[in-house]
């Protein structure tokens, strides 16, 4: 039996990875993550067992041994996966279009597409050190967007290069970094052995580059937490589907607690898609302890480990409990109910596909009404399900003293706020996102970000922050902020002048396909469905002190909108960016960044650019700039 | 605009020939994006931003309808040839079958 000393590290360049793009780190190089546990012996779980994995030969060469019957698997092994055969295309970037808004970087399931800002002058001394071919293939990578080098060259007299690349051995090929970029920064591009070859040594250039200019990451953007290694708690390799929405959901939890915890703390699994693709057999993506016991149970699990963690001292390491819809809604809801009124701190995540994903679709409690799902098939007689979808942010609101989040990656400020505020709460807190399945929902790979914004805009999933700390009444706690015309029953597309409501939701997804007649009209049963997601956004209205209160009449248009032009200059992406009124280039506006309000300027919309009065620019999307002012961030003074 | 990949002229008594066409977008674009209908023609993107162009048809025409459902549109049918203020509405495409829909368990 070959032994690890017969071939190179796993870690290191060798004949299945000649650019050692299969290796620990992720910005940056790193090695094994070592424990002292005499059943885990790291280096040769990772030399011997993982390169059997990869070349194939695991099944027939490899002995059952102390690892697999203890079910154990050291950090991160996840990394050493190489899924580049996976896909036929991959990503391309277009350095002179960026912007660096970092939405691909933070909507990507994978952790495939990365970023990196140096500052110039230390970027030249990197880039001189480099052999030529090197530096001409690597110079490709670097963009100068006006967030991280015009503002700053401006302030300080140095700016920031900035570099997108892709992991070639973690890319799927599902294409959402390509459909999230507002600014057609990435194009998907059909591998070839010379592009792939490039790709993987201008990978290898990246690793070994160094880390980010910390000087250039602004703290108050949450978007660019992404941009240090400590945030890659969830590292690429992981089997999800292409696209799937729980991933990214997924990285995002671990940023913001590896932001505030590094690797200092820990995550209990519930069974469900989540364990079984982040802990196949032998490949980890987690660099944080993390443990599975049963669908039900995990809440439970997480109690134990609380007061085991809090006996040893560590009361102030979060602990995340993770769950689908099986976990929390059903199989596990008394545990989850038993453990919030308990009162244990405890953070709670729910990945919220609205179908038991895992064993193949089928209907959950929190599956939509008139959903066609496996055990509620629509048919002759009953047309998908006939219940009530149940509303899990509701039910844990009423247990006491428990602060609740309903929140999806699509709207990143809003989802890494409700991260953020959950840990910082003392006590148990849940976190419910929406997240697609794309398979059981009936779209595209790349339609997760979009799905979860029309989930929003249409009232089939209403975004929510409940903070006992805010008041005393429920009225007090309860904030809509983020949600489209949190005063109105549906939000109106300004541009059509039509409600968009749920049955336009049902409308861009299969599972709802067979509701609509060769003429596509709804169902009956849609029709209700709609009615049910109207009185559940409503009954959120009346919590929250906000039913009955209506918006200001909407000036009807004198003329048509203009038609999309190219900016002038800079890296304008030629779209009406749609900002509420007054949001206009050089409009005076306001900054939360989290130390008190910052006055600015609002001094281009294409990009959208703000000068703060400390003479810092932040750089966003359109969409971020939108969800910043939904959510009270930024305003008009 | 980049110009589009390819163009088809529609004719209204040959449905057939321009849904012919637009199956060519299956292996000749990339994951579809959205669709944009003119009054005078239709536009098929992928995520790349390349497009298929379809002229001689717009939202105001009878055949909309078909043209928009062999690409996966999502649009309201009652109301798409309601005339609009903007030059042109806009849809997403995306929508697949699910998997095993027709399965009980």
């Amino acid at each position: 039996m070959a032994t690890a000393n017969d071939h190179a590290s796993m870690n290191k360049a060798h004949d299945r990875d000649p650019h050692n793009c299969n290796s620990y780190g992720t910005l940056v190089d790193d090695g094994y993550k070592k424990v002292s546990l005499p059943v885990l012996d790291v280096d040769d779980f990772n030399e011997r067992i993982i390169r059997a994995y990869e070349e194939g030969t695991a099944e027939k060469s490899l002995p059952a041994d102390l690892s697999v019957s203890r079910s154990i698997v050291p950090a991160g092994t996840a990394t050493l996966r190489d899924f580049s055969y996976v896909a036929p295309e991959i990503p391309a970037y277009i350095t002179e279009e960026c912007t660096g808004c970092m939405d691909c970087v933070t909507l990507c399931p994978d952790t495939a597409i990365l970023g990196k800002v140096v500052g110039e002058n230390d970027w030249q001394a990197r880039m001189d050190r480099l052999a030529d071919d090197d530096r001409e293939l690597f110079q490709k990578s670097w963009s100068e967007p006006r967030k991280y080098y015009g503002g700053p060259k401006k302030k300080t007299g140095e700016g920031g290069k900035f570099s997108i690349i892709i992991d070639p051995s973690k890319c799927k090929g599902c294409a959402e970094c390509v459909t999230v970029c507002d600014d057609d920064a990435l194009k998907m591009v059909n591998k070839t052995d010379g592009l792939m070859d490039d790709i993987q040594r201008t990978h290898r250039l990246f690793k070994e580059f160094g880390p980010s200019d910390e000087r250039y990451i602004n703290d108050n953007l949450l978007i660019d937490m992404m941009l240090k290694e400590e945030t890659h708690v969830y590292v690429g390799g992981a089997g999800s589907c292409a696209g799937c929405g729980e991933g990214t959901a997924l990285r995002m939890m671990c940023s913001a607690t590896g932001a505030k915890y590094g690797n200092d703390w820990g995550i209990i699994a519930a069974t469900g898609c989540n364990t079984v693709y982040t802990s196949t057999y032998p490949y980890n993506p987690y660099l944080v302890p993390w443990s599975n016991s049963l669908f039900e149970n995990a809440p439970a699990y997480a109690m134990g480990l609380r007061m085991r963690w809090d006996q040893k001292g560590w009361a102030d390491k979060p602990i995340w409990c993770i769950g689908g819809d099986g976990a929390m809604f059903d199989i596990g809801f008394q545990s989850l109910s038993r453990m919030l009124a308990a009162g244990a701190n405890i953070k709670v995540m729910i990945l919220d596909t609205q179908v038991y994903s895992n064993t193949g679709g089928q209907a959950s409690t929190s599956t939509f009404m008139g959903q066609n799902a496996k055990m509620s098939l629509h048919g002759k007689s009953i047309s998908g399900k006939t219940e009530r979808r149940k509303e899990i942010a509701q039910i844990a609101m009423m247990h006491p003293r428990t602060y609740v989040a309903q929140t999806t990656c699509a709207h990143v400020n809003h989802m890494y706020r409700c991260l953020l505020d959950a840990m910082e709460f003392d006590g148990p807190a849940v976190v419910c996102c929406y997240t697609t399945c794309q398979p059981e929902h009936g779209v595209a790979d790349n339609m997760a970000t979009d799905q979860a914004r029309l989930a929003v805009d249409t009232r089939a999933f209403p975004m929510l922050v409940y903070d006992p700390r805010k008041g005393a009444t429920i009225k007090e706690r309860l904030s809509l902020q983020g949600n489209p015309a949190v005063n109105d029953d549906w939000w109106v597309n300004p541009k059509t002048g039509d409600a968009v409501d749920f049955i336009d939701f049902c409308r861009s997804e299969g599972r709802f396909g067979k509701h609509f007649d060769k003429d596509g009209n709804p169902s009956e049963t849609l029709v209700s469905a709609r009615q049910e997601r109207l009185e559940n956004w409503r009954q959120l209205q009346e919590l929250a002190g906000v039913l009955g209160k209506k918006s200001a009449p909407r000036k009807a248009s004198a003329s048509p909108p203009p038609a999309p032009q190219r900016a002038a200059s800079g890296n304008g992406n030629g779209r009406q960016v749609g900002l509420p009124s007054g949001y206009q280039a050089g409009a005076k506006i306001r900054y939360e960044g989290g130390e008190g309000w910052v006055d600015g300027v609002l001094t281009s919309v294409t990009p959208v650019v703000m000068r703060l009065a400390d003479e810092s620019e932040i750089r966003i999307s359109a969409d971020v700039m939108k969800e910043a002012i939904a959510l009270g961030l930024v305003a008009l003074q | 605009m980049a110009q589009p990949l390819a163009t088809h002229h529609h004719q209204p008594e040959r449905l057939d020939e321009t849904l012919e066409f637009l199956k060519r977008t299956r292996s000749e674009l990339r994951t579809l994006r959205k669709v944009r209908a003119w009054v005078d023609r239709i536009q098929v993107f992928d995520v790349n931003g390349d497009y298929f162009e379809v002229l001689g048809v717009g939202y105001t025409h009878d055949d909309v309808r078909e043209i928009l459902d062999a690409v996966n549109t999502a649009y309201r049918p009652a109301t798409i040839q309601q005339p609009c203020s903007a030059p042109f509405k806009e849809f997403k495409t995306g929508r697949r079958h699910p998997w095993a829909e027709d399965r009980v368990m």
